[in-house]
């Protein structure tokens, strides 16, 4: 082979490496904008912070939350508007997309809780057993937290449970 | 002649590099338009403006007013045909943005509240007022 010629075979190996570079770059691009904003977990911390907002101030439990020394069964019952939520979603979806669970631990014992409230999806809660040792992108993101608050004497324990599915729109 | 044979080579090099170094450059090019025009397609601002709208409601209080700037969702917007003031719209306790005539993203938010209609309040911020809790 003459030096022309190799010259042109470099050529075209020369585009056929571009061409694989631009395959790659191509399908990287496609790959990451084709895949949606996964906003889940931000809407989970959002919703605790909110919880956390309604159920304490100042480290001090909501007056409403204890009526005579005893846990409200109609705070619990009406748990979505004392606390300004609203769990509607969008068409696509026909049931609720939010868990929430809430629950109220005397200081002396964490384990066994003495009041609990919980709004949305109870379905939802497989998904945050089912990933207790690894996420998985298609399934609903749970987030858990804990603080502490007081009422007159007494010390609480209060631990968030948020879950947020709304798969279809934020993973692939 | 063997002068005059040795030009011509160094022509056809000469040309063969250039046309090379052209192709090259056209498709870099093509290459950079690509990725420009992927990161700032309608499809995608229509999703990061209505989940950050709706994301930002939650977060807010009564009395809050939230200034969004979407100047690259206006120059979309323009782009297709789409009044400024017509992009996003809040139904109830959902959150929807158009910058195309066919296309659109909506977004649920879990705060319970009342809002102001969003309008621009200049060229290219958007104003959201959350006035009240519903209900109260």
């Amino acid at each position: 082979m003459n030096k022309v010629g190799a010259d042109k075979m470099i050529s075209v190996y020369w585009f056929v490496i571009l061409l694989l570079v631009a395959g790659g770059i191509f399908a990287m691009v496609y790959v990451f904008y084709h895949q949606p904003y996964d906003v889940r977990e931000l809407e989970a911390n959002i919703m605790i912070n909110k919880v956390a907002d309604c159920l304490s101030s100042n480290g001090m439990l909501n007056y409403e939350l204890i009526k005579d020394a005893e846990f409200s069964k109609e705070f619990k019952t009406n748990f979505l508007k004392k606390c300004h939520f609203n769990f509607d979603v969008e068409e696509k979806w026909e049931s609720t997309q939010y868990y929430i669970e809430i629950n109220f631990y005397k200081i002396e014992d964490s384990e066994k809780s003495v009041f609990e409230i919980s709004e949305g999806n109870k379905n939802l809660i497989s998904s945050c057993e089912t990933q207790e040792d690894k996420e998985y992108d298609l399934l609903a993101k749970c987030v858990e937290k804990r603080f502490y608050s007081l009422e007159g004497n007494n010390q609480y324990l209060i631990k968030i449970l948020s879950v947020v599915r709304k798969t279809e729109k934020n993973a692939k | 002649m063997i002068k005059i044979k040795n030009k011509s080579k160094r022509g056809n090099v000469l040309m063969e590099n250039i046309v090379f170094i052209i192709l090259n450059l056209i498709f870099l090019t093509i290459l950079i338009l690509f990725l420009l025009k992927q990161g700032g397609g309608a499809i995608i601002l229509e999703q990061a403006y209505a989940k950050q709208i709706a994301l930002l409601i939650d977060s807010a209080k009564p009395g809050a007013e939230i200034y969004l700037n979407m100047e690259k969702g206006k120059k979309v917007a323009e782009k297709n045909n789409v009044d400024f003031k017509d992009v996003v719209k809040i139904n109830k306790n959902i959150v929807m943005v158009k910058l195309s005539e066919e296309g659109g993203y909506e977004y649920s938010f879990f705060n319970d509240v009342e809002l102001d209609k969003p309008y621009p309040v200049d060229e290219e911020t958007y104003r959201f007022k959350i006035v009240r809790y519903k209900d109260e």
